[in-house]
């Protein structure tokens, strides 16, 4: 029960939040629904069972990401351009028109049968999961994993962050007027 | 192992009689317990916030050889009562032009941060209301929402002086993070586990059983931890997001009343969390000397050591506040990166090299022998 | 629905968009399969994104430094 509660409040925090990055017009606002979306997130892997994912996604996300774009935005000037285009119903232009959703919705029928014909394939060959409701913690396992069958991929992205640092360091430094 | 506050009480009989008061509806039951408990701790917690005020103008004074308070009270303990009363009957001013909802948000995400942090503390054994497996990684994590809230405040003010303070805060913040986390790790590899009840349970309660002597790698990780905790609190010699507000202005001039008093409080708190997660980790947290029972009055035992270990901590932090000159901004960064960073790394090699030569004995256990 | 021309709300949406596919393979991970792989491939699914956005905004500072405006139809060249 406490589960499902959990489930929804962090469901409804998510898609709100995010409805609220796309719709408001402040930018600064905009990064804290993305603080809430985020948060709702690290709930939402919490119903999964994902203790470590969970706590990692509100660490690195909210303790850098987040604070990273506040202060881009803060050194950016914070303007909100909007596009103003306007479609013949009054409606903003990106929205598309009749053209845009009938394509989108023959596209994404097309790709649902495909992915159900799939992935019906392939799940006869797993084993059945029983879905119980305990929750082992994941942390040890996650631990053993990254250093026997993943290492190769841990290792490349601790290389990728370095050259992420340096580069990141390089491009936004402060040049010398001439 | 992985166990919770109210599975730790119902061992015991009076759950059964509650169960059956609540007609055996299990869940309504562990979420009223859970209530009642965060209750008392976010009550105990805010206390000792409105003491450490106290404690703070009485020990300043002493430091400076002068009499704190002693009109308003016995001793003047009733002093912080004035100074809450104050703080919430002064008038709420917002400026005009500030940014309304992240002005209202600012001191919630700062409040929400710290008290957050409250749910896995380890009073005693029986007292941690969430022991998480991954305990210690979550108060970090947590701890990042205060950061937030200052740049947060810093901007809604929409005053410049206060967006400098307010990015300056976040800055130290989140890069004193760093090192903390890195310390953190390593006291992680000595425990084998992120979870508070491992990391207590495997100290004891002498010093020689401390993590802090374990290694000494580790007793200079929580020299590295507590000056990068004290910079995460915005404290003691690096509060310059803080004095400019006495100077100048900082994060939080622009507010008033019970606003700056959600900041005030949830600094004092988190000090307070930071002293409790350093006595946790490194010096014994809640074991107690050399009794080892599993009765009732044996958790009040380890809740008094706790508390006693964390608020010496204390002290010792309001101690250094008003001992040490405050360090200029790029002082404090270049402290950070290019001091406490690189040697929190060193440490945290350290204590995985030792871990696998001396089979993760520590040095008491390698001098007196393992008995 | 608005449209936006400034590219840190841009990236701001590039971030939900990676969360969403994470949180798909965690979900994965817990309905279909007995080990873990969902949770590494989401683990690095948000370093990824951190480091992306990291040199993403390194990238729109610059621009910004250039161009004195960040709306997005002024990147119209590749050079200068």
């Amino acid at each position: 029960m406490f589960l499902q509660f959990l489930f929804i409040s962090s469901a409804v925090l998510t898609v709100s939040c995010a409805l609220g990055v796309l719709m408001v017009k402040n930018i600064m606002h905009s990064c804290v629904f993305l603080l809430g979306s985020l948060m709702g997130i690290a709930g939402l892997y919490a119903t999964l069972g994902a203790d470590f994912v969970a706590i990692t996604q509100i660490m690195v996300y909210v303790g850098g990401v987040v604070i990273l774009m506040l202060f881009a935005v803060m050194l950016t000037g914070g303007n909100d351009f909007v596009s103003r285009a306007q479609n013949l119903l009054g409606l903003p232009a990106s929205m598309g028109n009749k053209w845009t959703y009938a394509i989108g919705l023959l596209v994404g029928v097309v790709f649902l049968l495909t992915n159900i014909q799939l992935i019906r394939g392939l799940t006869k060959a797993l084993p059945v999961k029983t879905i119980t409701n305990e929750f082992p913690s994941t942390v040890t396992q996650i631990g053993h994993l990254l250093v026997k069958d993943h290492v190769l991929a841990f290792e490349m992205s601790s290389v990728l962050l370095l050259g992420a640092l340096v580069g990141a360091a390089i491009i936004a430094r402060p040049r010398k007027q001439n | 192992m992985n166990q919770t506050v109210v599975s730790y009480l119902s061992q015991y009989e009076f759950y059964d009689f509650l169960l059956a008061l609540f007609r055996s509806n299990q869940g309504v039951l562990a979420f009223t317990l859970y209530l009642l408990l965060a209750l008392i701790i976010v009550g105990m917690c805010a206390t000792i916030g409105g003491l450490g005020t106290y404690a703070e103008r009485k020990i300043s004074a002493d430091l400076q050889a002068r009499i704190g308070p002693n009109r308003v009270g016995p001793y003047g303990l009733l002093q912080m009562l004035a100074d809450g009363v104050k703080m919430m009957t002064k008038e709420d001013i917002m400026p005009f032009t500030a940014d309304k909802k992240l002005f209202y948000l600012a001191p919630l995400l700062c409040l929400t941060g710290v008290f957050a942090t409250l749910a896995v503390l380890p009073f005693s054994s029986g007292f941690i209301m969430a022991d998480l497996n991954v305990g210690i990684f979550y108060l970090v994590a947590i701890s990042s929402l205060v950061g937030l809230g200052v740049f947060l405040g810093g901007y809604a003010s929409n005053s410049k002086w206060s967006m400098l303070g307010g990015m300056r805060g976040a800055s130290q913040i989140i890069s004193y993070e760093i090192p903390v986390t890195i310390s953190i790790l390593a006291i992680v590899l000595l425990a084998g586990g992120m979870g508070f009840g491992t990391i207590v349970g495997r100290q004891g309660g002498l010093p020689h059983e401390w993590f802090m002597f374990h290694n000494p790698f580790a007793f200079i990780a929580f020299f590295v931890y507590s000056v990068g905790a004290l910079a995460e609190t915005n404290r003691a010699p690096f509060d310059l997001p803080e004095a400019e507000s006495e100077l100048v202005s900082g994060y939080h001039t622009e507010y008033t009343g019970m606003r700056f008093g959600f900041f005030a409080l949830a600094e004092y708190i988190e000090v307070f969390v930071v002293c409790g997660v350093a006595a946790s980790l490194f010096l014994g947290g809640y074991n107690v000397p050399g009794i080892k029972l599993d009765i009732l009055p044996m958790q009040a035992a380890q809740f008094v050591i706790f508390m006693t270990k964390t608020l010496v901590l204390y002290y010792v932090v309001i101690w250094i506040r008003w001992t040490l000159p405050r360090l200029r901004v790029d002082q404090l960064m270049s402290v950070c990166w290019k001091y406490l960073t690189p040697i929190a790394i060193f440490n945290l090699m350290g204590c995985a090299i030792w871990m696998v030569v001396f089979n993760g004995k520590s040095i008491a256990e390698l001098v007196l022998g393992s008995h | 629905m608005i449209a936006r021309k400034n590219i840190v709300a841009i990236l701001l949406g590039i971030e939900l968009i990676l969360n969403a596919a994470a949180l798909n393979f965690v979900a994965y991970s817990r309905y279909v399969t007995n080990n873990l792989d969902g949770h590494i491939f989401s683990l690095f699914i948000i370093v990824i994104a951190a480091a992306e956005a990291a040199v993403g905004l390194a990238i729109v500072i610059r621009f910004f430094q250039i161009k004195e405006t960040i709306h997005i139809d002024e990147a119209t060249q590749l050079r200068n």
